[in-house]
């Protein structure tokens, strides 16, 4: 018996139009839940580095509680849990809420240690000039750190699309959640399971091709991007030469 | 120029400077040299606020600098604007990066002095041109050698006309032959009539640019002197182990 044999390609075909609905839902969430902790990630990243010493503490219990429990764990709690304390949240309202509350955390993770990986030499040089710890962040410190953050926010992203799939456990229909429902309707698991796993891996592997690009990008000098640039300009004046 | 009275540094409880008082006039070249450990980096890292003084005060240009008697820190704006009339150079560069040599001169009066384009481009360039670099402007600074990296090191201090520059052993990182370009750029500054504090293990150079020597061991000024009376006639038996160890291995 091979692998097409056990497809049922008309499973299939009604499979689709309600796993495509999941689908969309899966990118809207990871859409909200990725810019929410992408920019929340950023405002605990420099809460956990200020002067501030119970903002320092406070932030650093958030992160450390978040990184070390599970999520799924994380998610069930707050929808199923916290009714009982009287508080009631519906399901897609939890899930976002739980997705960025994990990932806001390794997020700040990512901020933090791409900022203090950055040599203090540098730091030291940019205020040697004059400049305001303000301008030694936006103009010495980010544009360095940026090489380390964006190939692991990448990461993180592709992380946080398949991890939308938790959402089912707490009745959010995205596609995980989707796919169950129809698996069990249907009873042809291998059909239904196999599509789903298709579409994550269709959507999930451009982004670590992503992640692996950015990755051997960011590690070359900064001097290779000024080849391409002086080619350019050597090309544009012979151009203007003839 | 510089004024320095009874400044102490402590990290933890490891006092580092121990009641330094020190004079530095304008156009004056200070050499400052002692054996690894004696103080001098940290020494040159409070005159300019890197580091932050456990007691004493530092006048420059005749005006308390970062802190008052009583050990008050000034608003980052009054320490950023007195910072940018001290420069200084590293031992390790700490050129950024992701800047070309050109970015690098100019980027304390673009980000700092808020100059127009026009005016810190052109001076910069006039800058580079003096420490030789010229057509280097638009290299990243790991295309360039050592000697060259601090080179931009130091076009970049002068790009902000500082009143004084702190140099911190700017030849120890360096190829024993990239040392000679460096110290003939520091040599010219000197000539030019800039007040310089040069920590270093160049003896020689000392002996030769320098108009004033300071000898520092454990936190403390040992030993002040002219450079002549320094390096023939040392007053201190620390100075005379040091220089005797230091020297018959140089030579």
């Amino acid at each position: 018996m091979s692998f097409f044999d056990l497809i049922h390609p008309e499973v299939a075909l009604d499979a689709l139009p309600t796993i495509f609905k999941g689908l969309l839902l899966t990118l809207s969430v990871c859409l909200v839940c990725g810019v929410l902790s992408l920019s929340l990630g950023m405002f605990v990243a420099l809460g956990r580095m200020s002067k501030s010493r119970i903002l320092r503490i406070s932030l650093g219990a958030y992160v450390q509680f978040f990184r070390s429990t599970p999520l799924i764990l994380q998610l069930i709690y707050i929808y199923f849990a916290l009714p009982f304390a009287g508080i009631h949240i519906p399901p897609l309202p939890a899930g976002i809420m739980g997705l960025t509350l994990h990932y806001t955390a390794y997020l700040c993770e990512v901020y933090r240690g791409a900022i203090e990986a950055v040599p203090k030499g540098q730091r030291d040089a940019a205020r040697a000039l004059g400049m305001r710890n303000r301008v030694v962040m936006a103009r010495v410190i980010m544009p360095q750190a940026v090489r380390t953050i964006i190939p692991a926010l990448c990461n993180y992203m592709v992380q946080l699309l398949k991890d939308t799939s938790l959402l089912s456990v707490v009745t959010v229909q995205e596609m995980m959640f989707r796919g169950q429902i129809f698996a069990a309707e249907t009873y042809d698991y291998f059909t239904v399971y196999s599509i789903v796993f298709l579409i994550y891996f269709a959507v999930g592997f451009p982004g670590i091709k992503l992640v692996d690009y950015l990755e051997k990008r960011m590690k070359k000098g900064y001097a290779s991007r000024s080849v391409i640039k002086a080619v350019n300009i050597n090309e544009t004046t012979t151009q203007g030469g003839k | 120029m510089i004024e320095i009275k009874n400044l102490y540094k402590s990290f933890g409880g490891d006092e580092v400077l121990k009641d330094i008082c020190l004079t530095v006039q304008k156009g004056q070249v200070l050499g400052i040299i002692g054996p690894s450990g004696s103080g001098k980096s940290t020494l040159l890292r409070c005159i300019n606020n890197l580091e932050l003084p456990t007691k004493g005060t530092i006048h420059i240009n005749e005006k308390l600098a970062y802190q008052d008697e009583l050990g008050k820190v000034f608003s980052e704006t009054e320490i950023s604007i007195t910072r940018s009339k001290v420069g200084m150079v590293f031992q390790h560069f700490n050129l950024f990066p992701h800047m070309t040599v050109l970015q690098n001169v100019y980027a304390g009066p673009k980000f700092v002095l808020g100059q127009d384009e026009e005016e810190y481009r052109s001076e910069a360039l006039a800058i580079l041109g003096s420490v030789g670099l010229a057509e280097k402007r638009d290299q990243y600074p790991e295309q360039l050698s050592g000697g060259q990296q601090q080179r931009v090191g130091i076009a970049r201090a002068l790009a902000m006309k500082p009143d004084v520059i702190l140099f911190d052993e700017v030849t120890s990182a360096l190829d024993p032959e990239l040392v000679g370009e460096v110290l003939g750029v520091l040599k010219k500054l000197a000539e030019a009539g800039m007040t310089m504090l040069i920590v270093t293990h160049e003896m020689g150079f000392v002996r030769q640019v320098a108009d004033r020597v300071i000898f520092m061991d454990e936190g403390r000024i040992v030993e002040e002197n002219s450079p002549a009376e320094f390096f023939d006639n040392p007053q201190h038996e620390r100075t005379r182990s040091f220089l005797s160890s230091v020297l018959s291995h140089t030579d």
